[in-house]
């Protein structure tokens, strides 16, 4: 039945798509570039951008503005600037300085027949004429609104040059703000500054978080007739055990719910940078270019450490004991402290949003950017720190599974009867403690350049410019087989159980793990084709990166010989599993693109990457893993989730996903790099498609949320084995016991059964 | 022109012409990796629909011979032949792929040599968030370049400076090297229609170069493709390749 109605539905979903891609129109015009938006707003948010050098305001240079101290309505004043200090500070010469203002009501004028202060056409500041630039002093006026009970906002810029008149780096700006009063205007206390957008949006979350928090209590306290102190006791009692618990169960479920917490912020924060990119905005349109930059690290940081690598621990955790026949991990305790250094490690970085902008440096935290201290916002500091905080929850959750599956199975469960999804585990846990402790000790190495002033990546001093690239991309080659092998585990277990065979070539499954394992230690350079690096490296790693097509189509093709011949069930984590399949082949195919150095060259760091990374991470990990929950859901609960929520959440998934990353490859083929707040104009029809079916992707995983609150309310019971599984967690009840296992399970061999 | 259009033909970067690119036909690198994706990907999805189509589990069928049990390890399945044919299959493709690569790269690594008769070599220095071309000192600028030119107090477009600030203006059928140098942090000099591409390294000069016989005289865009800060998005120059008088 189920079945019938299901390619209906997919037919239906097919047919609307594709009339909806064939009739959406897209310009056709011939790129422009990115327009550059050097206007007032640019200037008021950026600053002096005269002779595009030394960015920064300097207090060096003291820029006066003499303003009556009120004014009445429609009266004319005179108003003098001058600065002072600086490169050049004569009494006369050339090419002394600049100057820029703007009043924020009434008109700003020159004064008749001065030729060293001029007003652009179509603007309503002033600033300097060519000849204006000999002098350090200038006069103009200003006529007063037609209002005398409000107030104005001056700004006024000045720049101190050292009279080369080549723009060099010893020129200086700063600039002045004063707020004038009419006569008849209240005075108010300054308040603070207007929030930036994601501080807006954080404070709102707080907000309802109270909110909510406010009327669930006071229901309670209305209802249940209880005191305010009962009520929280109650909860108390509720929360109390998974905040002090140690048991694998818990703090696997911990780990899930958290990293899907962390994946719905990040996910928030992506569809601001969708928001931001509907359209070739400029500076402070939507987001700043800071906060932008902001919104793309923490997305990224978020999305791989806050919320795909706690999902893989969380399943890990939960199963890796049930599946070798263990009570618990070796060390329950240190497990405890993995997981509460992840939410802190998560809240650190994020702490960085109240410091004026979190982190600004993009997940990979390129040096020397990211080690001068001056040119970041604040929020890297946090960033670095919190990451840290992750990088030792890591480490020990990998000391920890590997002695757990070294040392803990139960009788019968010999190496090469592990089910995949523990082989996957174990292949991770080895990558993670080899590569993120150099993750760690780099990030230690960045926060004492930021913090304690050393020089391991002052290029000034010396350093190596690009060893910070090799430190990272050491870690971080292997870190996305971290992520991505777990998935592999995860599509093994559904595809086999739900074509009600074994696996087609269990032991060249895990070969092919552990050889992805090994080579992806020896590919990391293919971040860095770019680079200066050595050629010769850069050829090798070409060679290297090449061959991981190899182990992971034999995974691929395993798993399409499992199901043929077999008898197929198609439930939900099938059906995402089918999916993930198609999403991750398409990535795989892109990655191999990517290989070859002459076309990543004209691709690199653009949106062809992106769609890329996304395909993989999202389209392989991220699918597979909401599969695990569809598939694993009843073991932990004890309750089967909803089939047709589940289906449905599919469709929108899948749809939604393709139309909103395939674009991006298009997009990158055009030249449209990644990291950039704004576009050229000629693709603005296809980012609008792709920022449309994000949102739309993002609306639908509400479905699953929804899906797993109902379920575990409503669901059916499940039993042991729902799926007919064969692994050991199928073998105990559902949820386990409190130790796991009433009794420890010897796992049979089929062979000997008969 | 449809969205379904955009998604299915696209316009390369055009130094993937001087390897084969998509529009100059079968036999470049980047068309067979375009044609080897599609059948890759077209025999995963086929045969993925295939097993849906053909072994579907209906109601009442029987459970195969293998079938899986609780706390049971299964049969072990597969077939040595096969899984070294689709080994060896992928491992053939690649090595194909990688041999076609090496033609290009070749092309892309072997910079002129700068004391040659028909280079141009430029000095290249990105800041935060600008670049500076500056021309060799011996180079006569042609009176007909006054694309990055100054106006002057009449309002005509003045010949260009030797030095420039983003904007650069370079002889067609020339091969011109472009010295990177950085003053601060990494940038990525970035030729958008053209699809050259290099990391901008603070103390380590790296080199570009691009025979302008094999595009189009035009305007062409420069970004920097490297996270440099607040304003890397507007860290942009144009570049101008224009036939000498």
């Amino acid at each position: 039945m189920i079945n019938k109605n299901l390619r209906k539905l997919s037919i239906g979903f097919l047919i609307a798509i594709l009339v909806a891609i064939s009739a959406f129109p897209t310009g056709n015009g011939l790129p422009t570039g990115i327009t550059s938006t050097t206007t007032t707003d640019t200037v008021i948010a950026n600053g002096c951008t005269c002779h595009n050098t030394n960015q920064q305001a300097t207090s060096s240079v003291i820029v006066n503005l003499s303003l009556p101290t009120n004014f009445t309505s429609g009266e004319t004043y005179t108003i003098v600037l001058n600065i002072s200090g600086g490169p050049n500070d004569l009494s006369d010469g050339e090419n002394q300085g600049g100057f820029f203002v703007t009043a924020s009501d009434g008109e700003l004028t020159p004064i008749a027949n001065d030729t060293y202060v001029q007003k652009p056409f179509g603007f309503t500041h002033l600033t300097h004429t060519v000849e204006g630039n000999d002098y350090r002093e200038w006069t103009f006026e200003w006529t007063a609104p037609s209002k005398d009970d409000i107030s104005v906002q001056f700004v006024a810029y000045g720049n101190s040059v050292s009279g080369a008149g080549d723009g060099a780096a010893n020129d200086y700006w700063n600039k002045k703000a004063i707020t004038l009063y009419g006569v008849n205007a209240v005075i108010e206390v300054e308040t603070n500054e207007d929030l930036s957008g994601p501080q807006k949006l954080i404070y709102a979350f707080a907000i309802i978080a109270v909110t909510l928090s406010v009327v669930i209590i006071g229901n309670q306290m209305v209802t249940k007739d209880q005191g305010f102190e009962d009520v929280l006791k109650g909860y108390w009692k509720a929360i109390y055990p998974w905040l002090t618990t140690t048991d694998h169960k818990y703090v696997g479920i911990l780990y899930i719910c958290t990293g899907f917490a962390w994946f719905f912020i990040g996910g928030i924060l992506g569809l601001l940078i969708r928001w931001q990119l509907m359209e070739p905005r400029i500076d402070g349109d939507f987001l700043t270019y800071e906060e932008y930059n902001s919104t793309f690290t923490i997305h990224g940081t978020t999305m791989i450490f806050m919320a795909a690598m706690p999902i893989i621990f969380g399943f890990a955790n939960y199963l890796i004991p049930l599946q070798i026949g263990a009570r618990d991990l070796a060390f329950p305790r240190l497990n405890a402290l993995s997981y509460w250094l992840l939410p802190t490690g998560g809240i650190v970085i994020y702490m960085g949003y109240f410091t004026g902008g979190a982190g600004d440096v993009g997940w990979t935290g390129y040096t020397p950017y990211s080690s001068g201290a001056s040119s970041t916002v604040p929020g890297t500091d946090f960033w670095v720190a919190g990451q840290i905080m992750l990088g030792a929850s890591s480490t020990l959750t990998a000391i920890n599974f590997l002695v757990t599956m070294l040392r803990m199975r139960a009788p019968g469960v010999t190496m090469m009867r592990l089910p995949l999804f523990a082989w996957s585990i174990l292949i991770t846990v080895f990558l993670l403690l080899l590569s993120i402790p150099v993750f760690t000790v780099a990030l230690i190495l960045l926060m004492a350049d930021r913090t304690f002033g050393t020089l391991y990546f002052n290029v000034d001093a010396g350093a190596d410019p690009i060893l910070w690239q090799h430190l990272f991309w050491y870690f971080g080659h292997p870190e996305v087989y971290i992520v991505i092998l777990p998935a592999f585990g995860v599509l093994s277990e559904i595809i086999t159980t739900f074509s009600r065979r074994p696996i087609f070539g269990y032991t060249s499954m895990v070969y092919a793990m552990a050889t992805i394992g090994i080579i992806s230690f020896i590919v990391y350079g293919h971040h860095m084709f770019t680079t200066g690096a050595d050629p010769l490296f850069r050829f090798i790693v070409m060679l290297t990166t090449m061959l991981v097509a190899v182990p992971t189509g034999i995974k691929i093709f395993n798993w399409l010989a499992t199901m043929t011949g077999g008898s197929i069930v198609l439930k939900t984590p099938m059906v995402f599993a089918l999916g993930t399949i198609i999403t991750f082949t398409i990535g795989g195919i892109t990655g191999i693109v990517l290989a070859s150095i002459p076309i990543d060259i004209a691709l690199h760091d653009g949106y062809f990457v992106v769609a890329h990374f996304h395909y993989v991470l999202v389209g392989g990990t991220i699918f597979s893993f909401i599969g695990g929950v569809y598939y694993w859901f009843p073991k932990m609960t004890g309750k089967m989730m909803n089939e047709k929520l589940g289906l449905f959440h599919f469709a929108m998934s899948f749809i939604f996903f393709n139309a909103a990353f395939y674009p991006m490859h298009n997009v990158g083929l055009s030249g449209m790099p990644r990291r950039y707040a704004t576009y050229d104009a000629a693709l603005t029809d296809m980012n609008e498609f792709i920022s449309i079916a994000a949102m739309i992707f993002g609306l639908a995983q509400l479905i699953f949320v929804y899906n797993v609150f109902y379920s575990y309310r409503n669901g059916e019971e499940a039993g042991d084995d729902p799926w007919d599984g064969w692994s050991l967690e199928w073998a105990t009840s559902s949820p386990p016991p409190h130790n796991s296992f009433t009794e420890i399970p010897t796992l049979k061999v089929a062979e000997e059964e008969e | 022109m449809s969205l379904l259009e955009d998604l299915i033909f696209f316009d390369n970067p055009s130094i993937w012409n001087n390897f084969g690119g998509t529009s100059s036909g079968f036999g470049g690198v980047v068309w067979q990796m375009f044609i080897w994706s599609v059948i890759v990907g077209l025999l995963v999805i086929t045969w993925l629909f295939y097993n849906l189509v053909y072994f579907r589990r209906n109601d009442g069928d029987p459970d195969p011979k293998d079938a899986l049990k609780a706390g049971v390890f299964p049969h072990e399945r597969g077939n040595t032949v096969i899984e070294l044919a689709w080994t060896i299959a992928p491992l053939l493709l690649v090595t194909w792929l990688t041999i076609i690569s090496l033609a290009p790269l070749n092309y892309l690594w072997d910079v002129p040599d700068e004391n040659d008769e028909d280079t141009l070599t430029i000095e290249v220095t990105a800041k935060q968030w600008g670049w500076t071309f500056e021309m060799p000192s011996n180079y006569t600028i042609p009176l007909n370049y006054t694309k990055c030119g100054e106006m002057d107090p009449e309002g005509n477009q003045m010949q260009n400076m030797r030095v420039t600030y983003d904007c650069l203006e370079i002889p067609s059928d020339t091969k011109v090297i472009f010295n990177l140098n950085s003053e601060d942090v990494l940038h990525a000099f970035y030729i958008v229609e053209i699809g050259i591409k290099q990391d901008v390294v603070p103390n380590l000069q790296t080199v570009a170069w691009l025979d302008t016989g094999t595009v189009n005289p035009g305007e062409y865009n420069i970004y920097c493709a490297e996270m440099c800060g607040k304003s890397h998005s507007q860290m942009l120059a144009k570049i101008y390749i224009t036939e000498t008088a």
